[in-house]
């Protein structure tokens, strides 16, 4: 009985209605001191209800059962000011978005004095030196300077530092991290990892560790629990869950992972050039208007500095990079959905900027873009029927009667049921919107298909398969592909050549395997090893 | 990608949210309507016929009611006034409407110019009270109901050209939109199939709250005398005509407004019942 | 810095709105079919003598010109004469002006604890039957007229039992409180609803936001969640809507002041409209936006003061 913590025969479900809806079914584990358990699963799967349902900050309409066990005291049999008092103390949580879960009128120095002022009385002036060395602890620079900032003046990956050290300031000695690095950026990511790594190993801290992200998982945790649909499938040290999975589905997760996937690219395909991006700058004005006058800034942001890129016929051509990359900026200019600064787009010998009226037209049949938020790139109120037909008839090529026919072969096409082709948007899951808007865009038979982080809101599981559909449909379709991603395994699988993109600068370009094997920039070295991936992090955790 | 709110089923907490109200507020509506419709054949007196003999008639099985300083038939000028009142709130509604959401969606889609022009000319709208810019001009004009809907014609419709617009706005940023356009629709394809049903919401929301207000600042108005002329039976007139008599006839300025009561609360159901339901889809 | 900024900002925004007001004030006269001379003069003027006045008024001038006459007077202070009063406009609004001001405090000192109170009841019970008797309060609230409730009341409250008065507003200060009791709670009562209605919504938005749960993860009491966090996220929509409340009850304490026969900026109004008095219509109406472009501009440098996302 030296476990910290112990969870048994946890059940949670929602009130809804009348039905009760259940969300974690029996689902007991343990965590030893100085341990971090991983809990690893794909959207609900119930891992982040497992893990807010230890310190009970689920919904009012939340049904909890089950024993909570911490350090011999049963959290769930205690009423709410006991619980109010083991949080903060003895568990802490950090969680997913760091934005919106800082008070946006609170200093930062104060959301981290705040619980060391009701937890242990500390006056103003104590709270503060203890504060300021958090702030040093979790690694934010000039803290005295930081110390009166507000939430929105800094970035996500500060965000998350002050949720931790604020999450950190009464010496708790197990935190729970529900998706602590998924919005941050991968070198970002990297940091913060190494951050909860340094705390676990110095201060002896545990952790609960919720991710989606195996590679992510492997990379800190001892120990990991997979789950799926409000059960655990499976448990173990990592080593022996991912080298020898007992379940199925934990097969199918290690499977899908961008890692272990089969490779699509095809390095020796040589085409001629179909889109030539040359000397692309894309700047955004902040209209100031008369405010900009009187001390107003106007702020021009460089969204993109000069590029250029080549993109052959039939190959799969790879944009990676960080927020703020530009990575999106070029699709959007190729498309037209924003014009270029300077600098030319030609597509097929013609100059892109200067298509009008019919030409333009011409141009967007044969140039096609899919989106990554599955649900948003969809109009909620079309039937997923009226979505694909709407671009055949609207662009002439067929009556409204023989596109709704068109239509259903096109979903086939993308492996959708044809019992499907009434249903809304809302009605369907996220992998089947995006097949949605790959079917939308592959109506009108485009040369070149453009995909902005396309899985990136997807399920890893899901991910692998409409990875696998678009490989097919590129083949079957003679596709060029643009996709457009931050995943560097995915694109490492997927693409024949790579972009890298930095602040709206090309970094460097190549073949694929090239890039990845032999990086000729610091800045590209620097994210392929930020980036986790599942068999190096293996490696690694066997080399210690 | 995880949040407790993937769990919480996204279609509805409750199904019927919403529902009870609408039911019970178009209940209350649809009798209004019918009262004001079929006014001849229900109302029991004919509204405007003065009678000496039945003055300041408390309530009774006569006159359930009561009769006002010239006689007349209280119940019956109810009646007939919810021809006058229900008229305005929809004229009153409908006109702004169009012209608020023509203006909004135009100004947020294009951007550039237009909206500009049309943001300043709805920030200077709105800085004036809007009871005291519609009795300036109705009283400009000179009173009466058509002079009314002029007014609310140049001054209401900014509240719906300013909620479509931060609508739009909201939506030229959705994938969906982009892909419209990626895709090569029209602008008019865009903005009348894409945009607009998916920004209706609120506004039919508004509207239905926007009438009672319309509804009570015509009465208002009435009361005033700027409004619709007596011997119109209008609630507001009736309650202006009441009021010299209120200590001892109390039931002649009562009733009108108790109408408008019932008639707002049936609007405002409506309106609480259909945000409800939307905030659940959402 | 950034919030001098901001406040500058600001200010250079109020110019454009400014002049728009002149415009549409000026605009209003000129809407009018009938001809303002004749109404000043009375119906026995000859004509040479409604040419001469229209010279000295410069209405002859082309209309741009006579915008730029009527800017150039507003700039000096000078609205126009009344037609009834016989004294410049601005006189008249000095001398009415106090009683509508009294009016509106008297009206805010209602209101605010109360919905304050009754928001966070509601809030807090959110759900349960507490809350929903304030939200049956508060939509009856929305579809009651203002000036139905006040007659009745003026007849209960001040007919019936004879505790105020119900005309006038008496001289001293108690006596105007006394006197304006009944005004003030009638649009109180229909003001109150409105507000309840709105910060009751941004109450449970935040109790439902995130940095909420991140609070009570840290082991913060809720009492303490509720006043440092929910109260002062909430106040920010609520003091917007207040801002634009307060011009609502500009418009329903013409009513009240009709009503109750106080003598105020309101009664003036409607007074001058059936009166066709347009100089006062027309000053009115500017002092009155005038009056909602002050109240707005105080809300927004609230807000920038609380609100640090705001000058950024």
């Amino acid at each position: 009985m030296n476990d910290l913590l112990t969870v048994e025969n946890l059940n949670v479900d929602f009130l809804s209605g009348l039905m009760r809806v259940e969300a974690v079914r029996n689902v007991s584990f343990t965590v030893a001191p100085s341990e971090i358990l991983g809990i690893v699963g794909e959207s609900g799967s119930g891992k982040s209800v497992s893990c807010r349902a230890v310190l009970g900050l689920l919904p009012g309409h939340a049904r909890v059962n089950g024993r909570i066990i911490y350090d011999g005291k049963d959290l769930g049999a205690m009423s709410a000011n006991e619980l109010s008092l083991t949080r903060g103390r003895d568990i802490s949580m950090i969680f997913q978005n760091p934005s919106s879960h800082l008070d946006p009128l609170m200093t930062i120095g104060d959301h981290v004095a705040e619980p060391l002022h009701y937890h242990f009385g500390l006056d103003k002036k104590n709270a503060r030196i203890k504060a300021l060395e958090l702030l040093d602890v979790v690694k934010i620079q000039n803290p005295e300077q930081r110390y009166t900032a507000y939430p929105h003046e800094l970035s996500g990956g500060m965000k998350q530092r002050v949720l931790i050290a604020s999450a950190l300031a009464c010496q708790p000695r197990m935190l729970l991290a529900d998706e602590p690095t998924t919005a941050l950026d991968v070198t970002v990511q990297a940091s913060i990892l190494e951050l909860l790594k340094s705390l676990n190993r110095d201060h002896g801290l545990s952790m609960i560790f919720v991710s989606h992200d195996l590679g992510v998982i492997a990379e800190i945790c001892d120990r990991v629990v997979v789950m799926r649909g409000g059960e655990i499938v499976e448990q173990g040290s990592v080593n022996q869950v991912v080298g020898n999975p007992q379940h199925e589905y934990t097969r199918l997760l290690i499977g899908s992972q961008p890692g272990r996937l089969d490779s699509y690219n095809q390095p020796s395909h040589e085409g001629h050039a179909l889109l030539e991006i040359e000397q692309l700058s894309v700047r955004f004005n902040d209209k100031g208007g008369l405010g900009t006058l009187l001390g107003g800034r106007s702020r021009a942001v460089n969204a993109l500095d000069n590029i250029n890129i080549n993109i052959r016929s039939g190959e799969t051509f790879g944009i990676v990079g960080e927020s703020g990359s530009g990575k999106s900026t070029i699709a959007r200019a190729v498309v037209r959905l924003i014009e270029a600064t300077s600098g030319a787009i030609v597509f097929q010998g013609k100059l892109v900027g200067d298509l009008k009226g019919l030409d333009l037209v011409e141009y967007r049949r044969q140039v096609q873009m899919i989106f990554q938020n599955p649900y948003d790139s969809l109009n909620p109120r079309a039937s997923v029927r009226q979505t694909i037909a709407e671009p055949i008839w609207r662009h002439g090529l067929a009556t409204q009667q023989d596109a709704n026919e068109r239509a259903i072969e096109l979903m086939a096409m993308v492996e959708l049921s044809e019992n499907l082709a009434n249903r809304r948007p809302r009605q369907l899951s996220g992998g089947q919107c995006q097949r949605v808007a790959i079917a939308r865009a592959l109506a009108l038979s485009p040369r070149l298909l453009i995909a902005d982080e396309v899985t990136s809101a997807l399920d890893v599981t899901i991910q692998a398969q409409v990875l696998k559909l678009l490989a097919r449909l590129k083949d079957s379709q003679d596709l060029t592909i643009i996709y457009i991603s931050h995943d560097l395994a995915v694109v490492r699988k997927f693409c024949d050549r790579v972009a890298v993109l930095r602040h709206g600068k090309l970094i460097e370009t190549g073949l694929t395997d090239k890039v990845f094997d032999q990086p000729a920039n610091d800045y590209t070295r620097t994210l392929i090893d930020a980036a986790p991936e599942l068999d190096s992090a293996l490696l690694n955790a066997a080399a210690l | 990608m995880t949040d407790v709110a993937t769990f919480t089923p996204q279609r509805s907490t409750v199904p019927s949210a919403g529902k009870l109200e609408i039911i019970i507020g178009s209940a209350i509506i649809v009798t209004w309507l019918a009262m004001a419709l079929g006014a001849q054949w229900i109302a029991p007196y004919d509204p405007n016929t003065i009678s000496l003999m039945d003055i300041l008639k408390g309530p009774s099985l006569a006159h359930p009611f009561g009769t006002d300083h010239l006689g007349r038939d209280v119940l019956s000028r109810v009646i007939f006034g919810a021809r006058i009142d229900i008229w305005m709130g929809f004229i009153g509604v409908l006109a702004p409407l169009v012209i608020g959401v023509t203006i909004g969606l135009v100004s947020g889609y294009f951007g550039g110019f237009i909206d500009t022009f049309m943001m300043r000319l709805v920030d200077v709208t709105v800085a004036f009270p809007f009871f005291i810019l519609v009795i300036a001009i109705v009283g400009v004009l000179g009173p009466g109901l058509s002079n009314y809907f002029i007014a609310l014609a140049l001054v209401a419709w900014v509240a719906y050209a300013r909620l479509i617009r931060a609508e739009v706005l909201v939506l030229k940023r959705a994938e969906f939109i982009d892909a419209a356009r990626a895709l090569g629709y029209s602008h008019r394809a865009i903005l009348l199939r894409h945009i607009l049903p998916n920004s209706l919401g609120p506004i039919v929301i508004y509207a239905w709250t926007d009438a009672v207000l319309v509804i009570l600042a015509g009465a208002s108005l009435g009361f005033l005398g700027l409004g619709a002329q007596p011997p119109t039976a209008e609630w507001g007139v009736m309650i202006s005509d009441g009021q010299p008599y209120v200590i001892q006839a109390w039931w002649i300025c009562f009733f009108p407004g108790l109408a408008a009561v019932t008639l707002g609360l049936g609007l405002i159901l409506v309106s609480d019942g259909m945000s409800r339901r939307m905030r659940i889809v959402q | 810095m950034q919030q001098l900024a901001y406040i500058g900002r600001r200010l250079i925004q109020l110019i454009p709105v400014l002049i728009g007001i002149s415009i549409i004030s000026f605009l209003l006269v000129k809407l009018s079919p009938g001809d303002p001379i004749r109404l000043l003069l009375g119906p026995r003027a000859t004509d040479d003598a409604v040419a001469a006045v229209r010279i000295t008024y410069g209405l002859d001038e082309p209309l741009l010109k006579q915008y730029f006459i009527y800017l150039g007077n507003l700039l000096a202070g000078d609205l126009g004469r009344s037609l009834r009063y016989r004294i410049p406009v601005s006189d008249l609004i000095v001398q009415f002006l106090p009683r509508t001001l009294f009016l509106i405090a008297y009206v805010m000192s209602l209101t605010l604890p109360l919905t304050i109170g009754l928001a966070i009841v509601a809030a807090r019970h959110q759900g349960r039957w507490l809350d929903q008797v304030i939200r049956i309060f508060s939509i009856l609230g929305m579809t009651i007229p203002v000036f139905w409730l006040a007659v009745l009341m003026a007849r209960y409250f001040g007919a019936e039992l004879g505790w105020f008065p119900v005309s006038g507003w008496g001289s001293g200060f108690m006596s105007h409180l006394h006197h304006l009791f009944l005004p003030a709670l009638s649009t109180s009562l229909w003001l109150i609803p409105l507000l309840v209605r709105n910060l009751r919504g941004a109450l449970i938005e935040q109790m439902e936001s995130d940095y909420v749960v991140a609070s009570r993860a840290k082991g913060l009491p809720e009492s303490y969640i509720f006043r440092r966090h929910i109260l002062r996220n909430s106040l920010l929509p609520t003091l917007h809507l207040l801002g634009v409340m307060i011009a609502f009850l500009v418009g329903g304490s013409v009513i009240v002041e009709i009503v109750y026969a106080v003598p105020g900026l309101g009664a003036l109004m409607v007074g001058s409209v059936i009166g066709r008095d347009f100089y006062v219509v027309q000053g009115l109406t500017l002092v009155y936006a005038i009056g909602t472009v002050l109240v707005t501009l105080t809300v927004d440098m609230l807000t920038a003061v609380i609100d640090p996302r705001t000058s950024a």
